[in-house]
């Protein structure tokens, strides 16, 4: 048999398309359900990022034990976001690129999801996100779902636990000048000013920072009687909480969940304990966090913290909304999730409002020589 | 504060009008409380500088010998840092040993960097083997992050004390560790530069490797030496702040950057010039936040930094980077 030269090139073209061709066919079909997971890998935060995968895989193990998704196994496909805005945008355009993904985890921090907030609404997909800046709720993104309550909550239970329960007035506010420290600094000023308490000094720092001398002893000077803090890394929290007791600052502290993630503890050790915090996830505040905390503990041999409960929850609430949507549909799985109510979940009780935001309160618990010891929760309706 | 658009809190209240007005009225008390605020101050602002000076004597080492600036720097003090934390935390050897270990691997790793990313390289111009530097300073960092995670890892000083309380001013123990290091590496670098013959012949081999090789004088051998004496100065300097910053996969990028300012402040290519570098950017940092603006630390580093590349681009004592070019 002759082959002529537009055979040979009709059947070249089709030997390199067929694959592909095939290889779409099959995964419009999805033989899986899949989820992008946008997660630092390298960069400041890749040991947070660590925790997040550990609790994003733990609810995925058990969600395809209990049948998976719609019938099928669910997949998880993770990308770097390098704890940086152009790494955060980037990681999620590779993963907005596959169609088959359903739906996506986002960062836990605020900045983070600000920089990729325009491309998830392009994409109309629904995100879930861990940042607790209020407003990532409030600039009319439909598609963001937060799995951790904001930093409207956490300023007015850390300024009411603060002034009614230790009875402290004199405030010092130290926050990061992130996206993330900066709203929260200001829902604290603003619930302290609410409490007839306004802050005596409002102090702002920069990120991986190396030295907290003149943080501390503008903290001293200012002749407070109670610190709260907004830390956005722990290694910058673990570096002042050591400076602030070498300098002789021995005031009552309550702080931002960062006060009581389990890297702080450990890197800060004895310059923590006495400290409050107000946390999401609080292993003995209920049934769903202490089964949360056994299965961590459990699989990784370490405590779980808020980094890891709150993927966990996403991936949780993302496949039972999907199941009971019946659908992929981006629409529907917007609807099921709105529809979730008293959701047992780690972080809590999920409840979405039509803003997105499922959990409205916090917990408050304390650092007893290393330990995180639940005291209790307060919830907002408003 | 508004500054260039963005809205900054307010700065620290360390003025005398921050002070109760019974220490106001009280003169000698307020000026007393001041004075000690800057004695605090100086005393950290003097601790951090002594760091960047420490990393900057390296880069100063490799420039002068090599004519390229060494961007994997930093590294080196991760490296050491993490070192440690294997022979001191993960296997408890006792600490004098596991920080000779950690020394002795630097020196190590100075060979192989000089081997591996300098010596191919040596023949062609500065910049494929600048690129080459950053290239292995990326490949350590994500090295070290494969072996040991990302978790920030907690190393105790050499003393127990945390430090002494000396009148109003607390001194950290390791802080004091770290300045009395630098003081000590002045005076045994001029020794060793200046008196000793080892010394003599890489000041020679930096300024002309040509004369320097038809006086007999073995050019890569003296390179090789560079590169194991900075890599272990490096490492010293990671060693030493460990314990203060904690043991991490960024805290070489983070000193180097500000290392480097230092290096151009004090005049690249100039062992006095790193340390007087290294010093003043420790001490304008530290005082810019103090008084200026907290948030702003890093931008009085680098303001400094620009003032002096536009006019003063020699530095504080070194030549011109033009004619070093």
């Amino acid at each position: 048999m002759k082959l002529t030269r537009r055979e040979f090139a009709a059947g070249l073209a089709v030997g390199i398309t067929a694959p592909y061709v095939i290889g779409s066919a099959a995964r419009a079909q999805g033989a899986t359900i899949k989820i992008g997971m946008c997660v630092p890998v390298t960069g400041p935060a890749a040991e947070q990022g660590l925790w997040a995968q550990n609790g994003a895989k733990l609810a995925l193990a058990a969600v395809n034990k209990a049948g998976g998704v719609l019938g099928k196994q669910v997949e998880l496909v993770i990308e770097d976001d390098q704890t940086t805005n152009p790494g955060i945008v980037l990681a999620f355009s590779k993963l907005a690129a596959q169609s088959d993904i359903v739906g996506f985890l986002g960062s836990i921090r605020s900045t983070q999801v600000h920089a990729m907030a325009p491309d998830v609404l392009k994409l109309g997909k629904p995100v879930m996100i861990g940042g607790t800046d209020p407003n990532l709720t409030h600039m009319g993104n439909q598609w963001l779902f937060r799995f951790r309550p904001n930093d409207s909550y956490s300023g007015r239970v850390i300024a009411d636990y603060g002034v009614k329960t230790l009875g402290k007035k004199k405030w010092a506010i130290v926050h990061s000048t992130d996206a993330f420290g900066t709203a929260g600094g200001k829902a604290l000023a603003s619930a302290l000013e609410t409490l007839g308490s306004p802050a005596v000094l409002d102090q702002g720092y920069a990120n991986q920072s190396q030295d907290f001398t003149p943080v501390v002893l503008a903290v001293k000077q200012s002749g407070a009687d109670v610190l709260g803090t907004y830390f956005t890394f722990e290694n910058d929290l673990g570096i002042f909480a050591r400076q602030l007791r070498q300098l002789g600052v021995t005031i009552p502290w309550v702080g931002s969940p960062s006060v009581v993630a389990v890297s702080s503890t450990k890197l800060a050790g004895p310059a923590l304990f006495g400290t409050f915090g107000v946390a999401d996830y609080a292993e003995d505040s209920s049934d769903a966090s202490k089964a949360f905390g056994k299965a961590y503990r459990d699989a990784y041999k370490t405590a779980p913290d808020n980094q890891s409960a709150w993927p966990y929850d996403a991936i949780t609430v993302l496949s039972a909304a999907i199941n009971k949507a019946g659908s992929t549909e981006p629409a529907k799985i917007r609807e099921a999730i709105l529809a979730l109510k008293k959701f047992p979940g780690a972080e809590g009780e999920y409840n979405f409002d039509q803003n997105g935001d499922g959990l409205h309160g916090y917990n408050v618990v304390k650092n007893e020589k290393g330990t995180i010891v639940y005291d209790k929760h307060i919830d907002f309706n408003d | 504060m508004v500054l260039f658009g963005l809205s900054l809190p307010e700065r620290p209240k360390l003025s005398c009008r921050d002070f109760p007005a019974s220490d106001r009225r009280r003169g000698p008390s307020h000026r007393t409380r001041v004075m000690d605020l800057f004695l605090q101050l100086l005393f950290t602002g003097v601790g951090i500088g002594a760091v960047y000076a420490l990393v900057a004597l390296g880069f100063v080492l490799i420039f002068r010998a090599t004519n390229v600036v060494n961007f994997a720097q930093g590294e080196f003090s991760m490296v050491a840092a993490y070192l440690m934390v294997v022979f001191a935390v993960d296997l408890q050897w006792p600490y004098w040993l596991s920080f000779l270990c950690a020394l002795g691997g630097m020196a190590l790793l100075g060979v192989i960097f000089n081997l591996g990313v300098y010596y191919p390289l040596r023949h062609r111009s500065f910049l494929p083997v600048i690129i080459a530097t950053i290239g292995a300073s990326i490949l350590m960092a994500n090295s070290v992050l494969a072996i040991y995670g990302p978790q920030p890892q907690v190393l105790e000083g050499w003393f127990e004390t945390p430090g002494i309380q000396l009148g109003p001013v607390y001194l950290d123990s390791q802080y004091l560790l770290i300045i009395a290091v630098t003081m000590v590496l002045v005076v045994f670098n001029y020794w060793f530069f200046e008196k000793t013959m080892l010394g003599k012949k890489l000041q020679a081999t930096s300024q002309d490797k040509e004369m320097a090789s038809l006086l007999g004088i073995s050019v890569s051998s003296m390179i090789m030496i560079t590169f194991i004496y900075s890599a272990v100065l490096g490492g010293l300097a990671g060693i030493l702040v460990a314990p203060v910053l904690f043991v991490s996969i960024q805290m070489g990028s983070t000193i180097a950057l500000k290392a480097f300012a230092a290096t151009i402040i004090g005049g690249f290519g100039d062992v006095a010039g790193a340390i007087v570098g290294g010093l003043a950017l420790g001490i304008i940092e530290t005082f810019g936040a103090a008084y200026i603006s907290v948030p702003y630390k890093d931008g009085f580093a680098f303001l400094v930094l620009i003032l002096f590349l536009v006019f003063r681009p020699q530095g504080l004592f070194g030549e011109r980077v033009a004619e070093k070019a």
